[in-house]
């Protein structure tokens, strides 16, 4: 059953937007990278679309030895089929070992086409790569340096995920956990065009047209200083009931010293348990776009505080790649304080005026 | 038209999670319905308020478990579902999602293939031309299974002419009849199937779009998906879709002629379904409301069972990882550290530091400790401590 023969070669597929490579595009170079390092295999960004080549050989100093780049103004803008054709088709032709996707709109809808068209694994949303091998007990076999592929599983946990006998083992990456490649501007690389083979029928599904949406105001992902706030607003340390809105208040006020005072820009972020709590006063302040988690964003600012928070896994999955961790909880078990790097266990209503406090006379 | 919903049934509190070695135990815990397929059943009851047809209601998963799930189902959103299936078969437990889909696909295919036999008994019958009342007893039957729609059989005052009836009373010729039905019949390709965008336990969102990959490979043509679809309506007289979904800052409008798998946003508001078209989805409706759970197994819908379940599924569920404990950590107030620099440190042959202000103690030997502490060199971490280490690099740059 396993068809590990000349399957070789790390792949990442690129998305770009408006003639630029897009941010996660640059984590998913790393993602490959070391995926790639580890395997002793070539890193190839695959590149679709219309008049990029330039982007393609951007990839080379982002870290990819090679480019394989296919253009076509039917690539232009992104579609499904088209894509899993051409994917396909490169897959079946030139057998890479692994494919790596980004979790986002593209990846979640052309990954899983790909991966039943070629009738191989897939594990999305990963947080994490890794490269070892395997031990399959029920057949006592070791599958040697297999893609190990780390997500949050069943909602309660973080899982290993393994596809030992099919070859791509295809996966798509959580944006947000893998920091960006570097820019090296010496780095050499090959580039190779391939034609591209498409059916009428791949246009069963027709873009009649475009509208760009406005940025949301709120950029969780772009913030250098994220501070967070879960349902431990709603009760200070003696268990007295607070106004939600005063919680907010002083979790703005924190953000807002840090931004003044360092110039970080820094955001609101709230639990999901929070914001689905829907309270009237956070009306219009603890929006969705706040969520931090595995079903909100995922953020790697460079200061992360979670007031309030309890640190469930769901949570944790979102925030963890931060570079420091801040936590405030009156509960010393509380999960946050796990990957905490700086306990405080004290009520947040004591310890984030004086965090405030102390940053402006910082 | 045939309005299939994916749902599926997930645990209902996911702290009480059952899995044995990363198999989730479904027969062993509280199973809800995926809150992300609620907009599945929104969208499929607007195909069905703007088109007409029947709404089918699919599922994989443990019977006893889903029953009640699917049975409750009736009753939902404005119109309800009119059929629930289930497919349930200890040889499907454990599948990723390429099994999924794969069975999956195989059950629409198994309901598309049930309502175009009942389209073809009806037209064995007219061809031998049977006697017209075993032809009216047999449409009846079938129309009461909720397989030929009040186009073709009715039993409501309100549908005058429906194919049978008509050709019962010599209305239309019977090569009219035929080609009446053969339209009809092959107007069965033209379905919809809708499903949540994600399911909120195994949050991949990977089985909508390998279902209509999996359905391609069945049938001879490609159907299309579209995913996170968060408008879209449904043209009857030409069988388009036209759908809008959001792809990082663009929303694309799409176009696409039945069949077709969307998933449904949670973002998705149902239109209003246009007036004036009643007497066309009256006819295009079914009796409705089968209030029977069909079960279907493995073998029932002809599934290979190396491709289903455990055995079918190409990824493998390994153990938990404990995610990023921090290399070192600091306790406001209770882990010691360096109050001051301090140079290397002897003790039984082995040096130790140098030490910045803030470096942690507890790796160091007790009397080593003890002698810092009388010393006074060190003092728990402290909030002066704290703001050093988070904004020392940043006031420094400013
Ligand atoms: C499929 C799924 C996906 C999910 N996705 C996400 C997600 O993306 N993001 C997310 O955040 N959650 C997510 N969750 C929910 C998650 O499981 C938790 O329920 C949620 O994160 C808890 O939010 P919380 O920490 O605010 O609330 P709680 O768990 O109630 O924690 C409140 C904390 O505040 C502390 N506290 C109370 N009072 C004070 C005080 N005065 N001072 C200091 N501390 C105090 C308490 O000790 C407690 O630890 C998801 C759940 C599921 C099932």
């Amino acid at each position: 059953m396993l068809q590990d023969d000349g399957y070789k070669g790390v792949w990442v597929h690129i998305q770009h937007e408006e003639g630029q490579l897009t941010k996660p595009t640059l984590e998913i170079l790393t993602a490959g990278r070391k995926v790639a390092e580890k395997l002793n295999h070539s890193l190839t960004a695959v590149v679709l679309g219309h008049e990029v080549e330039f982007l393609g050989r951007k990839t080379i100093e982002y870290g990819a030895d090679e480019v394989i780049y296919c253009d076509d103004p039917k690539l232009e803008n992104y579609l499904c089929l088209p894509y899993t054709t051409v994917l396909t088709n490169l897959v079946r032709e030139r057998k890479p070992y692994a494919f790596l996707f980004l979790a986002d709109e593209i990846g979640r809808d052309l990954a899983p086409r790909l991966a039943y068209r070629l009738k191989t694994g897939l594990a999305t949303d990963n947080i994490e790569l890794e490269i070892e091998d395997f031990y399959h007990v029920p057949t006592k076999t070791v599958y040697k340096n297999l893609l190990i592929q780390i997500r949050p599983d069943f909602a309660t946990r973080v899982a290993k995920i393994y596809t030992p006998w099919h070859r791509p083992q295809i996966a798509t990456v959580r944006p947000g956990n893998f920091g960006p490649a570097e820019l090296d501007e010496t780095r050499r690389g090959t580039f190779t065009v391939v034609k591209t083979n498409l059916n009428q029928e791949d246009f069963t599904v027709m873009l009649k047209d475009l509208r760009h949406i406005p940025t949301s105001p709120v950029q969780l992902d772009r913030a250098q200083a994220v501070v967070s706030i879960g349902l431990g607003i709603l009760r200070d340390g003696r268990g007295n009931p607070r106004s939600s809105l005063e919680g907010f208040r002083l979790a703005q006020e924190l953000a807002q010293a840090i931004q003044e005072k360092f110039g970080l820009k820094t955001e609101i972020g709230a639990s999901r348990a929070l914001i689905y709590a829907e309270l009237k006063e956070l009306h219009g302040l603890v929006t969705l776009d706040r969520q931090v988690g595995q079903t909100g964003k995922t953020v790697s600012p460079e200061i992360y505080f979670a007031l309030g928070i309890s640190g469930a896994v769901q949570h944790r999955v979102g925030m963890l790649r931060s570079k420091k961790i801040v936590a405030v909880n009156i509960d010393p078990g509380a999960p946050i304080f796990q990957i905490a790097h700086y306990p405080i266990i004290g009520d947040l209503y004591e310890e984030v005026p004086r965090l405030t406090e102390l940053i402006r006379r910082f | 038209m045939i309005i299939v919903a994916l749902l599926k049934g997930v645990p209902a509190r996911t702290t009480r999670v059952v899995t044995v070695s990363g198999v989730l135990k479904r027969e062993e815990m509280d199973i809800v319905m995926n809150p992300h397929d609620v907009k599945a059943i929104e969208a499929a009851d607007y195909v069905k308020r703007r088109v007409g047809g029947k709404v089918v209601a699919l599922t994989m998963g443990p019977e006893v478990k889903l029953a009640p799930i699917m049975n409750g189902l009736y009753d939902a959103q404005v119109e309800g579902v009119d059929e629930a299936i289930v497919l349930s078969d200890r040889r499907m437990a454990g599948a990723d999602t390429l099994a999924t889909a794969y069975t999956v696909s195989l059950g629409v295919k198994r309901l598309l293939d049930v309502n175009r036999n009942a389209v073809d008994e009806v037209i064995r019958l007219i061809e031998a031309v049977a006697e017209k009342k075993i032809l009216l007893e047999r449409s009846k039957e079938l129309y009461n299974s909720n397989l030929i729609p009040n186009r073709i059989y009715s039993t409501l005052p309100a549908v005058k002419q429906s194919t049978i009836s008509e050709y019962v009373s010599g209305r239309i010729s019977k090569q009219d009849t035929l080609s009446r039905l053969d339209k009809f019949r092959e107007s069965l390709g033209n379905f919809v199937i809708v499903t949540g965008v994600k399911s909120t336990d195994g949050e991949t969102g990977s089985v909508g779009p390998q279902v209509a990959e999996a359905l391609s490979d069945l049938y001879a043509f490609l159907v299309p998906h579209i995913t996170y679809v968060h408008d879209f309506d449904i043209e009857p007289s030409s069988n388009t879709v036209t759908a809008e979904r959001k792809i990082s800052r663009i929303i694309q409008i799409l176009e696409v002629k039945l069949p077709v798998l969307l998933t449904i946003s949670p973002g998705y508001r149902s239109r209003v379904a246009p007036a004036g078209f009643k007497k066309e989805v009256r006819e295009n409706n079914y009796k409705g409301k089968v209030r029977d759970l069909i079960k279907w197994d493995a073998t029932l819908i002809g599934a290979d069972s190396r491709k289903i379940g455990l055995p079918g599924s190409p990824t493998l569920v390994g153990p938990g990882v404990d995610i990023g404990r921090p290399l070192s950590q600091k306790i406001l107030g209770r882990t010691f550290v360096f109050k001051e620099g301090v140079g290397s440190l002897q003790w039984e042959g082995q040096t130790y530091g140098p030490f910045q202000p803030g470096d942690r103690v507890d790796g160091l030997p007790d009397p080593l400790q003890r002698e810092l502490t009388d010393r006074g060199l060190i003092q728990p971490f402290g909030y002066q401590d704290l703001m050093r280490e988070l904004f020392g690099e940043f006031n420094a740059s400013r």
